[in-house]
Formats: structure tokens, C-alpha cells, sequence
């Protein structure tokens, strides 16, 4: 992902430089050896147990979890949450961001603060901010019954629309923040010229500043997919219990029933299913990545 | 949130000498889990300064809901991360059975016999009680007089469900599926009146969600706990308590002493300051409403029981039984439930 965003550099230095570069990367090296691919490597493990004493090795929690029909839509609507999330951070985004390039420096201060604000709150708080807003009678519903819109109260707390639209917002400077990072960086001449050459705005859009931001756009992308499906928080508190996704049953195997094999088989399930998703969103972006089609 | 423990943890791992001496007065301390809400706001306000006045005992609270207490000290395989637990009944039996607990001895309290007969013994101590009823908006519906009625109109276009994920979750399923020929170990007539009326239904959420979407008025009538309704009705939120007609469910919150621990004398200086006069008194009014366990303690008026002794006759669910049915029950609701 982070290839996608910076540009190709020439090598420098010889042998020593590379060995000094090979040092500074050692305590990070080491800090994701111990933190993340022990941890995976033990989670791998205990998959491989039947029974939820951690006694007898086997694959029945693979062929339990796997032998279940409803655990593959449980994994088809996880990711099909991440990729509806995905649409509309971008529908919502990408206009933001031009808005943002035309701004004078001020004003896109004032701009890049609004979209890094939701971060400096805990999603717990911006997501049970969402409960006082999508409520039965929360302020959606107040201003719609008020303005005489509807005449009951609209059902958003508790299904996938309303889980969608909180998290659009809560998601949003995840998507905006690499988008307006690459965006910034490209040449303003570049539109004057495709103007020049007769090109619409329209096309300009299209053929150069699309393209040009494609690094951004799929690195939001990335950001947005992995971050919403394992939003159990706001799965569960704004989409309820209804609505089931993959955080929820790892939860319930690893906290209610102690199933730690069925919940490291869930685990994995996520991690595989999205890491593919995420390594798909990466090949498009080395393909596409700052080439400008005619 | 980093610990003394883990603090201890990390320089032991780092070989650090240097920083031992200053952990040293770590021996007047005590890790105890609490749950997060109205129990860690109790006991952060009333016991642990007592504790410190009391005992010179440092206590620290670690609020973590009786499930993930399980969770952590099974993880930690003999070092647990705390000293004591506070559990309801369902885990508390899930402890027993994993050997999570030191054994405990009743008679190193000195509050043994302000306590009812059998709130202590060899695995610990009952520091308080919970009753499990219906709730709901006396605004905006007619009080209903029992469990069956949750599904049927008009309080089951209002009403905010919870799975088997706690105690009183899964105390009140068991007890709509006795109103339709279901017992404590068959719970299948409720799930199947329950998807029959699904669609009507206000909300389907975690327990932990419950309290918010009442208040926010997402659902008028919950099954809950009296201490729940007694919190909301303390912050404004128009909510009452029935007593189903079929009876309450009681349970007993307990605490135990964590297998492995050093801090054992501590816990039971603890244990014993919880289950005292002054504090489960301290503990009964608002804002924490509390049901105190110490007979010297009266009991709240607006409760549905009298005395402790009453509230021996409610209906008391056999966790040893409920445990292991409980995964397919959580299943069997996932998959009737989800959309």
C-alpha cells in the first residue's frame, strides 16, 4: 500500500548504507515479529483444535465453521459491508477532495481540520453519537417528522442503511486523508493543459485527475475496507444484532462460549477474507497507479 | 490501560533492576475486576478509598465484564492479570470448572454473619443481588404483567430483544420459553415465538446497547435488571419495573480469589470491607442502587421484594445446567434472528 504512495526512488549509497537502512529497520522488524506474527502463528495453532479445552488436535473447528452454510453469508456480508462503505466514502470523498484543491491555503486549513476532527474522538463516542442521530426519536427523525417529510418515525438505528451512513462518517478521514495527500502533490499546470488541448472538465476529470490520484484513491480504499469490516463496535451497536458479520461471531466464540479454536478459525476467516480484498485493491493500484490515459 | 502488573511484567522481561525498588510498596495492593458502568463508579467513589483508610490497601480496579474475565486469566494460563474477580453466576460456574479460583475460606470474614446463610462458601463470597424483570416506558405503554406478553401487541412493536451474551439475557428467554411449554434446558419455544414476531420487533442488540437505545426511546420495554431501571430512572429516563406474574429471576453477583495470586490475605480484607454495613449501605441508594447482601442493610422501597429472605424464593436458574447448551443456543439465535 505504502508503495502506491511513494514515488520510485534511485538507489543510493553502497553496501554500507543499505546495512545502516537493514539496522534502523530491526527494532520494527522485531517489534512485528513479537506483536503480530507470533500472535498470528499462535492463533493459526489453536485453530487446529477440536475442542474448546484446547485438548485434541484436529481440524473438526475448521470443518465445523466451514461446514456451516450461514458462516459463508456471515463472510459475504462482512465484505460486502467494507465494499458499500468503500462506495460511499468515495462518492462522498473524491468531490470533497477537489473542493479542497481549489481552496485558497487558509481555507483548506480550516478544511483539513473538520476531516482529522472525527479522529482526535473515540469511535465509541462518534458512534453512539450516531444512535442520538439515526434513534426512533433522534434528530433524523425529529427534523423529517417536523418538516412533515414522513409521518412515523423512520427504522435507521438497526440496519445495514443506517450502520452504512455512520460509517461513512465515521470512516471518512481514513479515505480523505491519503486521497488529499496525493492530490496535493499533483501539478495544477497539468489541468491548464488538458484544458488547452480542448479537453471538458468533465474529461480532465477523468483521463488526468482520476488517474493522477489513483495512489490515494486505492490507499482510502484500503483504509476504509479493512478498517470497517472489523468495526465491531459499530457493527453491533448501530446495526445490532441482526446483522451479523464476522467481529460478532469471533466475539461471541472467543467471550460468551470460550470456543478460542472456532473463534481462531472465524478470526482467520477475516483475515484471509480481507487480505485479499486489500491485496486485489493493491494489484489495481500498481496497475493503474499515476498513468494518465488518453 | 497498563498496570502494576504489567508494569512488573515489563521489567522483569527487561532484566531492569533499577526498577523493582519502586514497586516495592505494591504489597499493600490489590487487582480486582469490576464491572464497567455503575459498578466501577461505585466501587472507584466508596470502597476503594475505604479500602486505602481501612486496610492501607491500594485498590485497583479493572473493569471487564464477567465474560472477558474468564477470557483474560484463561489467556494468561496460571499468571493471572488480576487478583479478584466479581462474576455472575453462568462464568462463575465456567471458573469453577476451569479451576480458575484459590479456594476460599468463609470464615476469614468477619462480616461471615451479617451475610444470609450460603452467600459464602468455598469458591466465594455474594457482594450482591440482582433481580431480572421487565422494563418499560409507563409513557407510552400499558405496564405488562408478565413474559408472554413481550410478544404480543402492543409491546412487541416497542420491544428491545438480547441474545443468551449475559445472565439476565439469558435468565428472560428461558423464562418466555416456560410461558410456551419450554424449560430451563429448552429454550427452542421462545426462538420460535420470538422469529414468529421478529419482524415487529424495535431493536435486536447487545446487552450493553440495551440502556441507550431506551433511552434514546429505539425500544419502550427491555428485560433487564432492577438496578439497570433504577440508574435510568435516577437520570430522568421514564422507565418502571415489573415483576412478572410468573415470578423474577434472582441471582447473585460473587467475588473470588484468582488462582495464583499473592494477594490473597488482601482479597479477603477486601471481600470482607464489600459485604460490610457501611459500605453495602454506601452502595444501596442512588445513583448506584445496588441490592445489598448484609442483613443489616433494609432494602430500597420502590424494589418488589421485601427482605433478602423473600428474594430466596424467586426463580434461581442452574447455570451447571445452562452452560453447556448455551453455544447452540447463541447459534440457534444467531441464525433465527439475523436478517
Amino acid at each position: 500500500m505504502i508503495g502506491t504512495l511513494l514515488p520510485a526512488r534511485p538507489a543510493q549509497g553502497g553496501t554500507g548504507s543499505r546495512f545502516r537502512e537493514w539496522q534502523l529497520a530491526l527494532p520494527l522488524a522485531l517489534a512485528f515479529v513479537a506483536l503480530f506474527l507470533a500472535p498470528l502463528l499462535l492463533l493459526v495453532a489453536v485453530s487446529f483444535y477440536d475442542d474448546d479445552k484446547i485438548s485434541q488436535l484436529g481440524l473438526g473447528s475448521w470443518a465445523r465453521f466451514f461446514g456451516d452454510s450461514f458462516n459463508y453469508k456471515v463472510i459475504a456480508d462482512t465484505l460486502l459491508l467494507g465494499v458499500k462503505t468503500i462506495c460511499t466514502t468515495v462518492f462522498i470523498g473524491y468531490p470533497l477532495a477537489l473542493v479542497y484543491l481549489d481552496l485558497s491555503p487558509r481555507l483548506q486549513k480550516v478544511l483539513l481540520f473538520i476531516i482529522v476532527m472525527p479522529l482526535l474522538l473515540s469511535v465509541v463516542v462518534r458512534t453512539f453519537a450516531w444512535i442520538v442521530m439515526l434513534g426512533h426519536e433522534g434528530v433524523v427523525n425529529s427534523i423529517l417528522l417536523r418538516l412533515g417529510v414522513i409521518s412515523e418515525p423512520l427504522k435507521l438505528l438497526q440496519t445495514e442503511l443506517g450502520l452504512v451512513i455512520s460509517l461513512t462518517q465515521i470512516e471518512m478521514p481514513l479515505m480523505l486523508l491519503p486521497l488529499i495527500s496525493v492530490m496535493s502533490r499533483l501539478d495544477p499546470n497539468l489541468r491548464d493543459a488538458s484544458a488547452a488541448l480542448g479537453a471538458s472538465r468533465w474529461r480532465t476529470l477523468f483521463t488526468v485527475i482520476v488517474p493522477l490520484s489513483m495512489p490515494g484513491l486505492i490507499a482510502g480504499c484500503l483504509l476504509v475496507f479493512a478498517s470497517s469490516t472489523t468495526a465491531f463496535i459499530s457493527q453491533t451497536v448501530i446495526g445490532g444484532v441482526r446483522l451479523i458479520y464476522l467481529p460478532l461471531v469471533i466475539w461471541q466464540q472467543a467471550l460468551v462460549v470460550y470456543h478460542w479454536p472456532l473463534a481462531a478459525v472465524a478470526s482467520l476467516a477475516l483475515v484471509v477474507s480481507v487480505l485479499t480484498v486489500v491485496a486485489a485493491l493493491s494489484w489495481v493500484g500498481r496497475r493503474t497507479g499515476g498513468h494518465v490515459h488518453g | 490501560m497498563i498496570t502494576r502488573r504489567h508494569l512488573l511484567a515489563g521489567a522483569t522481561a527487561l532484566g531492569s533492576v533499577s526498577l523493582l525498588p519502586g514497586l516495592a510498596h505494591a504489597k499493600g495492593g490489590l487487582i480486582a475486576t469490576t464491572y464497567p458502568g455503575s459498578w466501577e463508579d461505585a466501587y472507584r467513589a466508596i470502597v476503594a478509598p475505604l479500602l486505602k483508610k481501612t486496610a492501607d490497601i491500594d485498590l485497583e480496579l479493572a473493569p471487564l465484564f464477567a465474560m472477558d474475565q474468564i477470557g483474560k486469566v484463561k489467556a494468561a494460563r496460571g499468571a493471572p492479570p488480576f487478583d479478584a474477580f466479581l462474576l455472575d453466576p453462568g462464568p462463575r460456574i465456567v471458573a469453577i470448572e476451569g479451576g480458575l479460583f484459590e479456594k476460599f475460606d468463609p470464615r476469614k470474614l468477619t462480616n461471615l454473619s451479617k451475610i444470609p446463610e450460603g452467600f459464602a462458601d468455598q469458591h466465594g463470597v455474594c457482594v450482591s443481588a440482582q433481580v431480572v424483570g421487565i422494563a418499560y416506558n409507563p409513557k407510552k405503554l400499558p405496564a405488562p404483567k408478565g413474559w408472554a406478553d413481550l410478544l404480543k401487541d402492543p409491546w412487541v412493536s416497542r420491544l428491545g430483544l438480547t441474545g443468551f451474551q449475559t445472565t439476565f439475557g439469558t435468565s428472560s428467554i428461558i423464562e418466555i420459553a416456560k410461558q410456551f411449554g419450554g424449560s430451563l434446558t429448552n429454550v427452542e419455544p421462545a426462538l420460535v415465538e420470538l422469529k414468529k414476531v421478529l419482524p415487529k420487533v424495535a431493536a435486536v442488540g447487545l446487552p450493553a446497547a440495551m440502556p441507550g437505545l431506551f433511552q434514546q426511546g429505539q425500544c419502550d420495554v427491555i428485560y433487564t435488571n432492577t438496578q439497570t431501571v433504577a440508574t435510568l430512572k435516577g437520570k430522568g429516563v421514564d422507565i418502571e419495573f415489573v415483576k412478572p406474574e410468573s415470578g423474577a429471576v434472582a441471582f447473585y453477583t460473587t467475588m473470588h480469589i484468582a488462582k495464583g495470586t499473592d494477594q490473597a490475605d488482601n482479597a479477603y480484607q477486601y471481600f470482607d470491607l464489600v459485604v460490610s454495613k457501611d459500605v453495602q449501605q454506601a452502595l444501596t441508594p442512588a445513583p448506584y442502587n445496588f441490592l445489598p447482601v448484609n442483613k443489616d442493610v433494609p432494602l430500597p422501597a420502590d424494589l418488589p421484594m421485601k427482605s433478602l429472605d423473600e428474594m430466596t424464593r424467586y426463580i434461581n436458574h442452574d447455570w451447571a445446567q445452562i452452560n453447556p447448551l448455551r453455544a447452540a443456543w447463541i447459534d440457534k439465535f444467531n441464525k433465527d434472528m439475523a436478517k
